[in-house]
């Protein structure tokens, strides 16, 4: 079913840690309100493209009780929205 | 010895593919990358699978592509993304083996015969390779595996797309002896004909015939392409990071306007060669033999060489000697689209050399000048110092050869 639902890329300011190793970590994601919204848990940290276009470090997230694939392309954050 | 293991990995339709993983609409239309017409350089670099069915040929001119079929899409490069992207992709490469040899943009050799026993089979370490790039950047590639270069190229170009060819000792005869010759590496089109003279229509007629008849006819190009046919190529796969002497240093651009006379000629040439002159500088070299290209408006290509009395690096001589070269050749009955000069016969600039009894103080002076405007450029950008006749046509001078090095296939039409 997830297929199914039309996607669109998004990219997002992100609001990351960068550890002194050098690791990304995305803690939440602002919206353009200004809404934010806490990434509660990181559950995988990958190369991959994005079915929406583009690849990069694919973060899959959980925010919110929902499953959100978020990408680090280049030097920017996208999502793979459901909203354009 | 063991029997080596060399993949070629090929980017299928590279440029088209990468613009089409960043907006993967792009998959269901006829596209195509395709240079500026604006500034001339409107020619298909790359097409997509849709395209290829209209017949679309890669360094056709936008014009006749749009008379195959007219609601192409095309799309101008974005080549620092293309460098970016291949760059990547040959770094999942460079996990497998410290051997890999990059061809260009979008091809690459993989020398595997020590990690096969890490990471498995050619045919393994291929097919992990294909199934990696394809998840991690969207992009499928061709790979050839075999005993040597030639024929793991070979491979790669049979199957498209994401294809995967094994060609062994045992099977190579079958898989390839019934290609035609022309797709056999080093054999362009003047070969090509001078082979169906000698009735070597296919690789394995090649392979099968009198390696002196080859010889005579093609001299030592014949007997190399003899070997290659019989798998005898023993060419290794550069290290990581190596770079092939450069045997020529050449600079060409296709104007913004036709060239009409000589003096624009030699506007352009002065481009050319100061950056010709200025590479060789940079790599400590001299050039001995000097070579013109040029192309007429009906995009026929001539190229024209002489050597020089005395090896130089120094932009004044070289344009001395390749405005010789035009006039002496050239008649400009059609105005010119695109010149190039090149220089070979490289030696060191440290090497011997007779000096001349009565232009050395002179030479001297224009090198220290030359050098100088090497130190401007590098500290404060290209344009910062130019001759004063630069400022004559600023329409068909202002293009920096240098800074836009990168050879792109396809570019120079």
């Amino acid at each position: 079913m997830y297929d199914l639902i039309m996607l669109y890329k998004r990219y997002v300011d992100v609001e990351t840690l960068i550890s002194k190793e050098g690791r990304l970590k995305p803690l939440s994601i602002v919206w353009d309100n200004g809404v934010k919204y806490p990434i509660d848990r990181i559950l995988e940290v990958r190369k991959a493209a994005s079915q929406v276009g583009g690849c990069g470090i694919l973060f899959r997230c959980r925010i919110q009780g929902q499953e959100k694939n978020l990408f680090y392309e280049l030097n920017r954050w996208f999502i793979e929205s459901s909203k354009p | 010895m063991k029997e080596r293991v060399i993949l070629h990995c090929d980017i299928n339709h590279c440029y088209a593919q990468i613009e089409e993983m960043k907006v993967p609409s792009l998959r269901g239309v006829a596209m195509a990358v395709g240079g500026q017409e604006e500034n001339r350089h409107g020619i298909i670099l790359a097409k997509n699978d849709i395209a290829k069915k209209y017949n679309i040929i890669t360094g056709e001119s936008l014009r006749e592509a749009y008379k195959k079929c007219p609601h192409l899409l095309v799309i101008h490069p974005h080549y620092e993304e293309y460098v970016y992207y291949t760059e990547k992709i040959k770094d999942i490469y460079r996990e497998y083996s410290d051997h890999v040899e990059s061809f260009g943009l979008d091809e690459a050799w993989i020398d595997c015969t020590d990690s096969a026993l890490l990471f498995g089979s050619g045919e393994k370490i291929a097919d992990e390779i294909q199934t990696r790039v394809l998840n991690e950047f969207g992009i499928t590639i061709s790979v050839g595996v075999s005993f040597n270069k030639i024929f793991a190229k070979l491979g790669s170009d049979m199957v498209k797309p994401a294809g995967l060819v094994v060609i062994t000792k045992e099977n190579y005869r079958s898989k390839i002896g019934s290609l035609p010759v022309e797709d056999l590496f080093y054999v362009g089109s003047a070969t090509k004909s001078k082979l169906h003279e000698l009735n070597i229509h296919t690789i394995g007629e090649l392979a099968d015939c009198d390696i002196q008849i080859l010889k005579k006819q093609l001299g030592k190009m014949g007997e190399t392409i003899y070997w290659f046919a019989n798998g005898k190529d023993v060419s290794e796969v550069a290290l990581s990071g190596t770079k092939v002497k450069a045997k020529s240093v050449s600079h060409g651009i296709t104007a913004s306007k036709d060239i009409k006379n000589l003096q624009e000629a030699k506007l352009i040439f002065s481009v050319l060669c100061e950056a010709v002159a200025s590479s060789l500088r940079e790599m400590g070299m001299r050039g001995g033999c000097l070579s013109i290209g040029y192309r007429t408006c009906d995009l026929k290509w001539y190229t024209r060489q002489c050597r020089l009395k005395e090896s130089t690096d120094l932009s004044a001589e070289m344009i001395a000697e390749a405005m010789q070269l035009l006039q002496k050749n050239y008649d400009f009955h059609h105005p010119l689209r695109s010149l190039s000069v090149s220089m070979s016969k490289l030696e060191s600039n440290l090497s011997f050399r007779q000096m001349s009894l009565f232009d050395e103080e002179k030479k001297a002076k224009t090198r220290k000048l030359e050098k100088t405007m090497d130190e401007i450029r590098s500290h404060y950008g290209f344009y910062k110092i130019q001759r004063c006749s630069m400022l004559l046509d600023k329409q068909l001078t202002s293009f920096d050869p240098k800074g836009e090095h990168v050879i792109y296939p396809g570019c120079m039409i």
